[in-house]
Order: C-alpha cells, then structure tokens, then sequence
C-alpha cells in the first residue's frame, strides 16, 4: 500500500455534513478524477472487563478491533500508543469467545464511509463518520500509490490535498514521524484512522469551519 | 486499482463453528520409518512435506477458574510464511459412541507481532516447545508426525532436546459442526495404520 | 571439391560411392520382385521349371544381401555429420521448406550481415576522424599518435565474465543502487538494479549495450509466476509509466559505440538521480506535481529534475 494520510474535513460554515461532502466531491471531479467505487472502515472497542483488572491493578486498556474495505478479508486489532495486529477474518470471532474478558463497548461503535476516486497515481477517499444514526464528520483519505516510504513524498501530498482541500490541508501525521524509513503498511493508515474516530468521539457536535 | 467489495459480514451469532475432530497415537523412534512408508503409500502427497514449528501457549488468567489458553505457531524453516493463533475449546462431552475427541476450534492468520500484541492484551506465556516431523494429507484430513523438543533456554529456539524417544503422530479433521460422519471416516483411516500405530480418542483431562 | 574430407568426418567419396550403392541395392529388389511376378518360366518339365524359379530367386536375393553389405560398409565410411547446430534457434528458422512465403531465414542472414559491415565500417570511421581533431591545440596531435586506441575487437560479441566484470564495479560506484546480473534467457545479460526504496528497473542487456529497460516501484512484482525475470509487464502506476519512457530516451541518448561501458556507467548515473523522485521539485515551475505527476524528467548533462511539461 501506497503512503496514505487520513484527515479530518471540517464541515463549511451553515451546511450540513451531506452538503460539505458533496462540495468536495465536486471540486474532485474537476481536478480530473473518476470515481470507482465505494470504501467503508468500521471501528470496534473493546474494554477490559473488570474480572481482569484486578489481577494486574492498571487501568482497563481499550482495544480497537477495525475493519477496512481495501482489505476485505483482514481484521486489524490496535492498541493506542501499542502495537497493532493485522489477523485474518476469524479474528472477530475469536473476540466473541473472549466475551468473558473483553467487553465490546456496543455504543462506541463508529464508521466511515463514502465514495473512491482515482486522480493519476492518488487514491481519494471521502466518507462520512456516522456513531450510531447520526452524522458526526467528515473523513478525508488521500493515498499515493507508487510510494512506500513516509518521508519521502511528504511535500506532494500535501501539494495535492492543497489543491481541494484549499485551507483545511491538515499537518504531517504523526505516524509518519515514527517511521523513519522503514515502509508504509495498512496498519499504520488504521493508526491513522483510530486517531480520528477517538478525536470524533470526543467533540460531542459536529465541528464547524471558524470563518478565515 | 478498482474497488474492493464492500461486504463486510458482521460479527453476530451468524458466524460458521468450526470442530476440530482428533485422535492420537505415538510411535516409537525405531519404527518411525515403516510408519511413514505406509502413510506415504495411503496418503495424497507426491512427497512428505517436513516442518519444524516453534509453538507458544498463552493464559489469559481472570475470575474464572480456568484461563484462556491461545495457542500460536510460527514456522522455523519458512520465514516469511504467516503466525498461526489458534484457540481450542472444552472436548464435547458426547455419547461414547463417537469415535473421536470433538472440540470448538478457532484459527486466525496473524502479522508477525502476534506475541507482542497478545502480551498488551494481557496473556502471559506459559510454555513453548519446538515440533520437528512430517505431514500428509488425504481428502480433508491432515496426519501429522512430529516429535516434541524441550526449550532449554527461554527464548532461544536452536538450544533443544527431545522430550522423549518418540513421535506423536495426530490424525485430524476440522470441519463445520454437525458433521460426525467425518469421525467414522477417520476411525477406517485409523484401521489402516494398525498395528504399527494404534490411534485412538485421548481425553486431556483424563491425563492431568 | 577434390578433396573427400569437408568437415568434422564428412567422406565425400565414400558418400558418392554409397549413393550408387543405394541404386544397385534399388535394382537388385526390383529384380526380386519381378522374378517373384514372372514366376516359373517356361520349360519343358515341372522340376526344370521349379528348379529354374528357385535358382533365380536365389540369386537374386544374394545380389540383394551382397548390395546391402557393400552400403553399410560405406555408410560407416561416411561418417556423421556434426550433431551440434552452431545456428541454435536462428538454425532452426532454416530448415523451413516454404522459402518464398517466408523468407524468414534469409532476410535474418542479410540483416545479421548488413548490421555487422556498418559496424565495421563505422568502427573505421570513428577511427579515421579522430585522427582529424576539431581541436585547435598544437599538442593534441603529439598525444594522439602515441595514445591512439588500439583496434577495439568487435564489441558485439564479448566475452560474459567481460560483462560480468564491468556491472559489478559499477555496483560498487553507487551505495545506493544494488545491480543484479542474471543469464535466464541464454548469453544476454538481464539486469535488476534497485534504488534505495524508490524503483526498481530491469534492464535488459546484449553483450554490453543495453537494448530495453522497464521501470516498476520498489513494491511492485517484478517475477512472474513461475518465478522468472519478467521483462515485459508495464508498471500499474503513471509515474513509472512515465519514467520508462524517459529511460528509453535516455539510451537513445547515451551512444558511444566504440566504448559501451561508459555508456553504461552514465545510464546508471543519470539513473541514480531518481533517487529523489518524489523529493524533488521541479526546477521550473517550483511545484511538486503537474496533472498528477511528481517531476518525472532528469536532464541528460545537469540531472535536474523537470516536470515533462516543463523541460525545454
């Protein structure tokens, strides 16, 4: 997989989240890019159940158990700031016969999904983030195919997410500070992804652009 | 790049269980030879396949009286080649009639992080060994012979002795649940190795 | 051909001789045959006549036996042709019957031969006007008559380890750039070069002149399924598209036939500066891509990076 950056699009001031996507799947297609499907990454959580933590004294740990439709017979477990475990699909079965020490935290569950686009070598990305029935972001996944190493093509990518994202192209992520050159996989864009569902979760209203 | 299906089937009671169907035998060193010549001569493959796999059983203890075992296997002559994670349920404590061990079985292909992962998650280690040995394959079943080495120093997979004079050989089906009519399959199977190995139903809980 | 031997045990004289033995052999058959359809002759008693027939069939299969000695005799004074085809498969091409449909073998041999008179003759004249310098100094005149080349022998056909030499110091020029020769497919060298995590290029090579090359990312699968070199599959992404046209180029533009390791030396040069692919802007415009495309064009004297679009 190619070097991915997954951002967090802030809905324009007096529209919806559907209204905001929609301006920016046309500025896509005016850039030249043709759509080519869907995508969709789901994310899971998973507490610690309280029998456990007794032996070891420490805070419950939460564990993500994610979903990507690029990769449809994978299951990535991560751990924050912790190492992140790319499984086959029987994964999420074993999480239910461990239902007795790891407790799924059903209301947390939260996803994103939208539409493909393909512009020359990037792969774009626009989904929605929905918890429940309601709409709470907008993410944003851009995606340089023919480049493994982060640190590399850095400059480009943010060239290109420039030139739709105008304003709103957000700053180096931070796993690509971490990986100096060793080579991009899927796990580090499900990294990505996990940090913004967490900071989704934590705005309790959908953010809105401050007027520049 | 075209898009990749968006099915993503989810996690309910809906999921297939799988049974693992077992029976177990051993043979002594001396006679390793004639029992691989026969398996060889009943058996699909062109030629016997050898392995040598480093295994690690994990415990995940709770407030329940007994721990959650996962058991993962990496292979020491493939590298490259995926982590295996697999958990074994209770033997089905069924009518004796039937002629195998039954259990819930569950296997998951893993990143080579698996043991790291499994630490964070709050499984500690409690023993690993070292199997060297052969398997075939008939059909849908697997037959594996293969001879257990102690781990002398933990961690250090070329220091090791055999655990006995002996081969462990299993004979195994895993299939959707419900499907007994594979245990009377193994069970002629099993008929056609006597007597150079007798396999037969091993209740672990018996042993211990 | 007045000489019997020709080549590798070829008797031409016993070859002659065992021709007319095959015809007198033919004739005493046939002889057989017709005795055998004319059948008892007439005479005047049955056993004259039994006698008769059996004497003459007699004969006439002893002449057969006797022909037939007097070949094999000869056969083995012939000899056997060499058993190794020195053509390979260009050999094989010549052995089709339907030479004016296809006058595939001949039109290869008059290729073979037209190519290998203009490089001898254009070796003469490389050699000729270097004699004749453009340069206005006094003293290059005095150095060249010492320092001349000596004749280069043909440059065509060099020996592997020759080739295998060269690519292995240029290995070494660069850290960054790992070569991996290869032979799958007879003497023509293949050569994998990766470049740090950036590319991977396979160069196909014959003897030291590079003929085609194919630029892949460094991640891409660059075997097939049975395992070999694949030299013909594109790269799946444009920006690699792009720079293996730009290689084409590039070894249209490097020539120098007369010494082909220096053309390979400043091909891998010239391809070290991709090294920066994704890195570099473009020195004309400043931007990064340009309909996409990172600044895929590395000029030829100063490798500066250029959009295709920008470059003069």
């Amino acid at each position: 997989m190619g070097v991915t950056c997954v951002s967090q699009m802030p809905v324009t001031e007096g529209k919806s989240v559907q209204q905001t996507v929609e301006i920016l799947t046309r500025k896509l297609e005016l850039l030249g890019a043709e759509k080519q499907g869907t995508f969709g990454v789901d994310c899971e959580t998973y507490h610690t159940a309280p029998s456990t933590m007794g032996n070891q004294g420490q805070a419950a740990k939460l564990m993500y158990v994610m979903h990507n439709s690029e990769y449809p017979l994978s299951c990535f477990a991560l751990f924050e700031n912790g190492p992140c475990l790319i499984a086959d699909a029987n994964f999420d079965v074993l999480m239910v016969k461990l239902k007795g020490f790891f407790q799924n935290a059903k209301g947390n569950k939260i996803e994103s999904r939208g539409t493909r686009y393909q512009y020359c070598d990037f792969l774009v990305k626009i989904g929605t983030v929905t918890m429940g029935p309601s709409a709470r972001g907008i993410s944003v996944e851009v995606e340089y195919c023919p480049c493994v190493i982060a640190s590399d093509c850095w400059n480009l990518l943010m060239e290109f997410m420039q030139s739709f994202m105008g304003s709103h192209t957000p700053g180096i992520p931070s796993v690509f500070s971490n990986k100096h050159d060793s080579i991009y996989s899927p796990a580090d864009t499900m990294v990505q992804y996990m940090e913004l569902f967490n900071k989704i979760r934590k705005q309790q209203q959908v953010p809105v652009a401050g007027i520049r | 790049m075209e898009a990749p299906p968006v099915t993503m089937m989810p996690v309910t009671g809906g999921t297939i269980n799988m049974m693992e169907y077992l029976l177990q035998g051993s043979v002594l060193d001396q006679s390793l030879e004639s029992l691989l010549h026969r398996l060889r001569g009943l058996c699909e493959n062109m030629e016997p396949e050898t392995f040598v796999d480093h295994e690690m059983v994990f415990l995940l203890k709770g407030q329940q009286a007994s721990p959650f075992v996962l058991r993962t296997r990496r292979s020491m002559d493939k590298p490259g080649t995926p982590w295996h994670l697999r958990y074994l349920g209770q033997p089905e404590m069924g009518d004796k009639n039937r002629h195998t061990l039954v259990r819930n079985c569950v296997d998951i292909a893993t990143s080579e992080n698996l043991t790291e992962f499994l630490v964070e998650m709050g499984f500690r280690m409690d023993h690993e060994f070292v199997a060297k040995g052969h398997i075939f394959r008939k059909g849908i079943m697997k037959i594996v012979v293969y001879k257990i080495f102690r781990i002398l120093v933990p961690g250090n997979t070329d220091n090791t002795e055999p655990l006995s004079l002996s081969y462990l050989v299993e004979l195994s089906i895993v299939a959707p649940a419900g499907q007994d009519m594979v245990s009377d399959d193994m069970r002629s199977f099993a008929e056609q190795l006597k007597p150079l190995v007798h396999l037969e139903k091993i209740d672990p809980k018996r042993l211990m | 051909m007045a000489e019997g031997v020709l080549s590798a045990g070829i008797n031409l004289e016993a070859f002659a001789q065992a021709i007319a033995a095959i015809q007198a052999l033919r004739s005493s058959v046939t002889r057989v045959f017709d005795c055998l359809k004319d059948g008892k002759r007439n005479k005047e008693t049955l056993e004259g006549r039994e006698k008769g027939f059996v004497s003459s069939f007699q004969e006439s299969l002893h002449s057969v036996s006797r022909d037939l000695g007097e070949l094999e005799r000869l056969s083995n004074l012939v000899g056997k042709p060499s058993e190794n085809h020195p053509l390979h498969n260009s050999g094989l091409l010549s052995l089709d019957p339907v030479q004016d449909k296809t006058p595939l073998y001949s039109q290869l041999l008059q290729a073979y031969k037209w190519s290998n008179k203009l490089q001898y003759h254009a070796g003469l004249a490389s050699g000729l006007l270097n004699q004749q310098s453009l340069k206005r100094s006094a003293n290059q005149m005095g150095m060249s008559a010492k320092r001349r080349p000596k004749a280069q022998p043909t440059t065509l056909v060099l020996p592997p380890q020759y080739v295998d030499d060269v690519i292995s110091r240029i290995d070494r020029m660069f850290p960054e750039m790992s070569i991996h020769l290869s032979r799958p497919n007879g003497t023509s060298a293949m050569l994998m070069v990766t470049l740090g995590k950036v590319l991977k290029v396979i160069v196909v090579m014959r003897s030291l002149f590079i003929d085609r090359t194919i630029v892949k990312g460094y991640h891409e699968n660059v075997y097939t399924e049975e395992g070999k070199l694949d030299i013909w599959s594109k790269s799946n992404y444009q920006v690699f598209q792009k720079v293996t046209d730009h290689a084409t180029t590039a070894l249209l533009h490097y020539q120098l036939p007369q010494m082909p390791d220096v053309v390979v030396r400043s091909f891998m040069t010239w391809l070290r500066s991709y090294i920066k692919l994704f890195q570099a802007p473009c020195q004309r415009c400043g931007k990064f891509l340009q309909d996409g495309l990172p600044p895929t064009w590395r000029d030829f004297r100063t490798l500066e990076a250029f959009h295709d679009t920008c470059r003069q």
